[in-house]
């Protein structure tokens, strides 16, 4: 080997180092789908065939892709929500209940509210999920500011809580009349988000309130205060942060970005709520914002893959009688190899950038 | 390099893993897929007269339930074999994915498709819309308007929960029943209300205890809450209880099989199939299950598409108790004829539960 | 006297909770038992997979994978029981899976320092799936687990059929809250080790071997784990379900954090919440007032966030948890 050719390729290899919080995750996955495809052959199925059923399902079937991209867009909100208490050093494990209270919140404001012209309908309704549920969450911010009680305790009541509540109003007072099921009556049609074409509208409000989040993490003074507060409470006292505020106004946000996840899911594709939507999306939140290490720009690729995995596990099945369990082994294996230095070191011995904490433990 | 030699190392193992297996993929001869296979090999050619293909998307769970995605499929499964059908079927993780599922079929050209369960009635009704010449058969699904591929195989589930309710009313000695139930839902709501009113018609001096599991993801997969509040009614007096809700329901059961004098004074019963089998743990206990006959009700209407006999609509399904088993002498003769002329009575319409949710 | 300043609030919720359980059992004496049976019933495994976390965090470790461990060891002592026809190996297997998993949660957290809560929502991740993807149907266990009565203490009024006649786990759960609790607060090992959580490198300066103690604790608080799960499969439910476990990790952890990450703050949180669900089922059953199941169902929640709110404010975790531990130089 010339020496020139070494250059180059020490060149390339350094680009690698460089960039190495993108490469990590690829690597990650390929690594996942490989360890993945070992689980499937011993099913008696061929890898190869199992994923392309996935692939081909989640990208290259318009109805799949539009699906794809109608799973992704709880999921971007779910992760930023967790992405921005993480920021402020809470973990709100309550994005489910915010979520699914909106969801009801936006199915009310989009029966009752009928006489609004479709636009104001829509942004009314999509305002009333993001009002409620901000304020479930808030009632975990202010317990924990003035009363101390952990996020962790609170928001777990809160959404065992959240469950018990809606269930009775849609088994009761909001019951869609003369249906054996538990569910409120059909949005009207104002309120309802279009799609255009594979792209739903609200996967449009997704990337843009992404946008947002990540400026105002990262260039206002505001976000910065955040952040001070996440890291070092006794710096951000200091500093003269007011983190009773800080932590209110942080749980505020995060639900209300649960909350227009819930709201969106509702008017742009269940039309009514159903206890049985939404079940999980707040707990993949988690799941989404560790994959993007509480980074709101990569909470957009994270929630594209678990999006892409979860719209193409029906046709696994189908194809290849693949449980869709499967594909949650997929995303542990991909989010444990994308946390866990291992791979870094693997990949890039001593210049493995060191993994800052997501989580700073549980805080006090 | 060692790293990258690894990598490859690993790429390689997989790739010929993939290669041992594709193989045997064609044939199916592993994993779930054999049981799914019949006559005919496979759903390539379903747009076919002689072809006939069955489908089926499960409710929210597995085909291994223990309940109704469960014995659905079973029914499902078995008219496929006998009319020499091909027959597969998809789980469903997320309710919000019915519609795809279904499509997975109707692209396939499937004949019929079955879909489970009350929650995917709207949901099957606007895929049959969409494919007219694709059968739907709706288990749990009430047709309040008739679509002509749409057929609902609905049952009167107050009639079975009447009928145990009247069973467990007779045979008695504390005069207390208890009832371990899912969510508070409508199918399970028929089954409760009607077993009370069964018990209240066979003994006016019976009480009956009545509790759904809280409102939770979970309802119906509990086991754990379902043996403890069976216990806490069992050490409150109550001698026969009515377990219903899928896993939760049978927890209960399995908890009163462990309980001193089950079987002799002790008594459980299973829901939606006989449980006898389906629940063995439950033997010692398990006199009798409040039966809706979904395996029975799913594959008539299947061998219905079959021989196009099929009407769109409502299909009445049957109901009624499952056999006493061993357990059948320790229900005395006189109560045994007394229940068999209320089950009669049930059919023909003679008696009625008045039940209304 | 010590012990009783440094557990005043768990003492007076215990006394507490006695008071009204002997009232009512003056009143009712069955419905009394039974609805306490149900409430420590519904504790047991909450309060072992508090003892979990408490293990974990005093080290400075935390461990939001509970739930997956209890879930892996549910399964393991299910199908280990199925498919070795002994009840007791399938418990030791079910332990022996809540080993590995506390060992797996060691090495990621401890050893690779990965970020703790992540190396615990991939165990919760990866114990859903498989537990899910290899689920058999149609097992039965080949045995019951048996039921003890301890002489003398089960005859006790209330008590001695609430704690003292049982399954194998829930009547060794007393006794292992007392046994974490010596060894955390009366031993040379629960003082290095509550040094670790609380300051690891003076810990370390005074020659503690931080990695050590925490990949250990870590390790075998998971047994704890898997005593939970094979309590869920064997003893209280006699069967396996796909996600039996339903949230019970996540609960411990408020139940953990409830208690001051004290066991026996712990126990009677996990009492207190037992019990409301309890009588949460007898007001269902007894439809004594007419509000719907919903609402009464939501009792042992707004319970608890009414008492941390007014009675208990503010507690402190250990300083060091979940900050993992690089020793400098």
């Amino acid at each position: 080997m010339s020496l020139e050719q070494k250059d180059k390729k020490s060149d390339k290899f350094s680009f690698l180092v460089r960039n190495q919080s993108i490469v990590v995750p690829i690597v990650a996955l390929i690594v996942a789908f490989l360890l993945g495809a070992i689980l499937i052959a011993f099913q008696g199925v061929n890898p190869i065939t199992a994923y392309r059923s996935i692939f081909s399902e989640a990208w290259f079937d318009s109805d799949g892709l539009l699906r794809t991209f109608q799973k992704t867009t709880p999921l971007v909100l779910a992760g930023l929500a967790v992405t921005v208490a993480l920021r402020i050093g809470l973990f709100n494990i309550g994005a489910q209940g915010q979520l699914i209270s909106a969801a009801l919140a936006a199915a009310l404001a989009g029966i009752y509210f009928s006489n609004l012209p479709a636009i104001l309908h829509v942004f009314v309704s999509l305002l009333s999920g993001v009002i409620v549920g901000a304020l479930w969450a808030a009632i975990a911010g202010i317990l924990k500011a003035y009363r101390g009680v952990h996020e962790v305790i609170s928001t777990i009541m809160l959404n065992s809580i959240a469950i018990g509540i809606l269930d009775y109003l849609v088994s009761n007072p909001f019951k869609e009349p003369d249906q054996a099921l538990q569910r409120t009556k059909k949005i009207a049609e104002t309120a309802m988000l279009p799609n255009f074409g594979f792209i739903p509208l609200g996967f449009i409000f997704a990337i843009a309130v992404t946008l947002l989040i990540s400026w105002f993490l990262n260039k206002t003074t505001a976000g910065f205060r955040f952040n001070t507060v996440g890291k070092n409470k006794f710096a951000a006292v200091y500093a003269g942060i007011n983190t009773k505020l800080m932590i209110i106004t942080g749980m505020l946000l995060s639900g209300g970005l649960a909350g227009l996840g819930g709201a969106i899911e509702t008017l742009g594709i269940t039309y009514r709520f159903e206890p049985a939507f939404n079940a999980g999306l707040g707990f993949d939140g988690i799941t989404i914002a560790l994959l993007a290490r509480a980074n709101p720009l990569a909470t957009i690729p994270a929630a594209i893959l678990v999006g892409t995995l979860r719209a193409g596990a029906a046709s696994l099945q189908f194809e290849t009688g693949i449980e869709p369990e499967i594909v949650d082994v997929l995303l542990a294996i991909t989010l444990l190899l994308v946390s866990a230095p291992i791979l870094a070191k693997f990949l890039f011995k001593n210049k493995a950038q060191k993994n800052a904490n997501v989580t700073s433990g549980w805080g006090s | 390099m060692q790293r990258m030699r690894t990598l490859a190392g690993i790429s390689i193992l997989a790739l010929v893993l993939a290669a041992c297996s594709s193989g045997t993929s064609d044939t199916a001869a592993e994993g779930g897929m054999e049981e799914t296979t019949a006559a005919v090999a496979d759903d390539s050619n379903c747009a076919a007269a002689e072809s006939f293909c069955v489908g089926l998307v499960t409710d929210i769970g597995k085909v291994d339930d223990k309940s109704f995605n469960q014995s659905a499929h079973e029914g499902a499964m078995a008219a496929a074999a006998e009319v020499g059908g091909f027959y597969k079927y998809i789980e469903t993780t997320d309710t919000k994915d019915y519609a795809a599922n279904m499509k997975q079929f109707t692209d396939k050209s499937y004949d019929v498709i079955v879909t489970v369960g009350f929650l995917m009635a709207e949901a099957t009704v606007v895929a049959a819309k969409e494919n007219p010449n694709t059968k739907f058969i709706g288990v749990d699904q009430f047709q309040a308007e008739e679509v002509a591929n749409v057929t609902g195989l609905i049952f009167p589930e107050d009639q079975a929960g009447y009928a145990a309710g009247y069973l467990a009313g007779l045979l008695t000695k504390s005069n207390k029943l208890g009832q371990v139930l899912g969510l508070e839902i409508a199918p399970v709501q028929k089954f409760a209300k009607g077993f009370e009113a069964g018990a209240k018609a066979a003994n006016a001096n019976v009480s009956v205890t009545t509790v759904y599991h809280p409102p939770a993801d979970n309802g119906f997969a509990d086991p754990v809450w379902g043996a403890a509040e069976a216990k806490k009614q069992l050490s409150q007096g109550a001698d026969i209880i009515f377990g219903a809700g899928g896993g939760t329901g049978n927890g209960a059961l399995i908890e009163i099989a462990k309980a001193e004098g089950a079987g002799t004074s002790i008594f459980c019963i299973g829901v939606d199939t006989d449980q006898w089998g389906t629940v063995p743990e439950a033997q010692p206990c398990l006199v009798t299950s409040a039966m809706k006959g979904l395996t029975e009700g799913t594959s008539d209407l299947v061998k219905a598409v079959f021989d196009g006999s099929i009407k769109g609509g409502n299909f009445l399904g049957t109901t009624g108790l499952a056999d006493y088993h061993d357990l059948a002498s320790a229900v005395p003769a006189d109560v045994q004829s007394k229940v068999a002329e209320v089950v009669a009575g049930l059919k023909d319409g003679s008696i009625q539960t008045g039940v209304t949710l | 006297m010590d012990f009783i300043r440094e557990n005043k609030k768990p003492i007076v919720t215990l006394i507490l909770v006695a008071v009204i359980a002997y009232t009512f059992y003056f009143l009712d004496e069955i419905k009394t038992t039974s609805v306490l049976v149900f409430g420590w019933g519904y504790a047991v495994p909450l309060v072992l997979a508090a003892m979990v976390g408490i293990i974990g965090e005093r080290t400075g470790v935390v461990n939001i994978g509970i739930e997956g461990q209890m879930l892996m060891a549910a399964f393991a002592s299910f199908f280990g029981s199925v498919f070795t026809g002994n009840l007791y190996l399938g418990i030791l297997i079910g332990i022996g899976a809540g080993l590995i998993m506390g060992a797996f949660l060691a090495v990621a957290a401890v050893k690779w320092e990965m970020d703790q809560i992540i190396a615990g929502v991939v165990i919760n991740i990866v114990a859903a799936g498989l537990t899910s993807f290899f689920y058999a149907q149609g097992k039965t266990l080949p045995d019951l687990m048996p039921v003890v009565s301890i002489p003398l203490l089960s005859q006790i009024p209330l008590i001695g059929p609430v704690f003292f006649r049982n399954g194998l786990f829930a009547l060794s759960t007393l006794f292992i809250v007392a046994a974490v609790y010596y060894g955390l607060f009366k031993t040379r090992w629960g003082l290095r080790s509550r040094a670790v959580g609380e300051y690891p490198s003076a810990a370390d300066a005074a020659g503690i071997n931080v990695t050590r103690i925490r990949m250990l604790n870590v390790t075998f608080a998971g047994a704890l784990a898997g005593c939970a799960g094979a309590f869920l499969a064997l003893e209280a439910a006699g069967t396996f379900a796909r996600g039996i476990t339903a949230g019970r990790g996540f609960l411990a952890l408020a139940i953990m954090i409830f208690g001051a990450w004290n066991p026996l703050g712990a126990l009677a949180a996990a009492l207190f919440f037992g019990l409301s669900t309890a009588i949460a089922s007898q007001l269902q059953a007894d439809e004594v007032i007419n509000i719907p199941q919903q609402f009464v169902n939501l009792l042992p929640f707004v319970m608890t966030l009414v008492v941390l709110a007014i009675a208990v404010g503010r507690v402190r975790p250990p300083a060091a948890a979940g900050q993992p531990y690089t020793k400098e130089g």
